[in-house]
């Protein structure tokens, strides 16, 4: 009798404690942003390390907000030109953000160590302006740490960033593309 | 004829003059290194408290006061208790000013050139620290959190 107890509490305990464990909010503040602009003319790199982003487990809700003049790039005016108003409005649209939801919850397991690809639905916010995105992305799990990383592709165009003439328009690639990495 | 000749002759040189200048001025700002924010001067100085609390308050006022338009924003000095000590991605040192009981703190990232600094600077203690503002304090109702005040090129800005 006593032991069938203490089997029942432990078995209840055991549930809720993975209950707790698999529905959680993961906060990261360990960020790698990079942006990589690819035309004839040149390449064109800028990294981002202090964006913030949760997971919530239990959901699967994603959310990254991006500070945008973190941007830091090799050369000076390009970065000036990134902030400016005709590109990224830095100073009127400090952050970008990233609202998603990951659709085969199911299939990813963050009690277990592995790589899961999620698929992950939302919204970006860029420049002021949301657009609807589909992406993938990988989450690892390893000794209990979560870790995610994305490629995705932006089209400037959709987001009103657009140069109609000059260096820029010539050198900066229409569809630039964004490497994500994040630490929980 | 000749005054003709002469004429032409200073005319070419005053435009090939003027090319050259022109040229190494276009390739000079093409070319021109990252501001150095360690070398500017400090525009403002406060408690870690005092900037959160001022971007809380009023976010838009604030962003208009510290942010620049072509991302060379306010050079600040900032004074704290360190909260946390971390590293990023890129093997920067972060350090986080946080009042006890504040909502939100800065954010204070260090480069290559300035990660020795943080060296003997301890959880607990009080320091000043010298950087750019990248953004600022905010609660965040995606994220369901409140978000610091973000430093970057930062240094421990050693008492003289």
């Amino acid at each position: 009798m006593k032991k069938t107890i203490f089997t029942t509490l432990a078995t209840v305990a055991i549930i809720l404690t993975s209950f707790t464990a698999s529905a959680q909010k993961l906060v990261s503040s360990n960020t790698h942003f990079k942006f990589f602009s690819s035309t004839p003319a040149e390449n064109i790199e800028a990294n981002n390390y202090k964006a913030v982003g949760t997971i919530e487990t239990g959901t699967g809700e994603i959310v990254f907000s991006v500070p945008m003049q973190s941007f830091e790039f090799e050369k000076a005016l390009m970065q000036e030109h990134f902030n400016s108003k005709k590109f990224l409005d830095t100073k009127t649209n400090p952050k970008s953000k990233l609202i998603g939801k990951i659709t085969n919850l199911n299939q990813i397991n963050f009690g277990k160590d592995g790589s899961y690809p999620a698929d992950i639905v939302g919204d970006l916010t860029l420049n002021g302006v949301t657009n609807p995105v589909k992406e993938k992305a990988t989450i690892t799990i390893k000794g209990g740490k979560v870790a995610l990383s994305s490629k995705l592709n932006v089209t400037l165009n959709d987001y009103k960033i657009a140069f109609s003439s000059g260096k820029p328009s010539t050198n900066i690639a229409k569809t630039v593309e964004v490497t994500v990495h994040a630490a929980y | 004829m000749t005054t003709k000749k002469k004429i032409f002759k200073i005319a070419l040189i005053v435009i090939g003059v003027g090319l050259l200048i022109g040229g190494g001025v276009g390739y000079y700002m093409f070319n021109k290194p990252a501001r150095d924010v360690q070398n500017t001067e400090t525009d403002f100085s406060y408690q870690a408290s005092e900037i959160v609390n001022e971007y809380l308050s009023d976010p838009k006022k604030a962003n208009d006061k510290y942010l620049d338009e072509a991302g060379n924003s306010k050079v600040l000095e900032i004074s704290g208790t360190v909260a946390e000590i971390s590293e990023d991605f890129n093997n920067q040192k972060v350090i986080l000013l946080k009042a006890e009981g504040d909502k939100a703190g800065v954010s204070c990232t260090f480069t290559a050139e300035t990660n020795a600094s943080t060296q003997n600077i301890q959880i607990g203690d009080q320091t000043t620290i010298k950087g750019v503002i990248r953004s600022g304090a905010s609660f965040d109702a995606d994220l369901d959190m409140y978000e610091n005040v973000i430093i970057e090129k930062s240094d421990i800005v050693t008492t003289k």
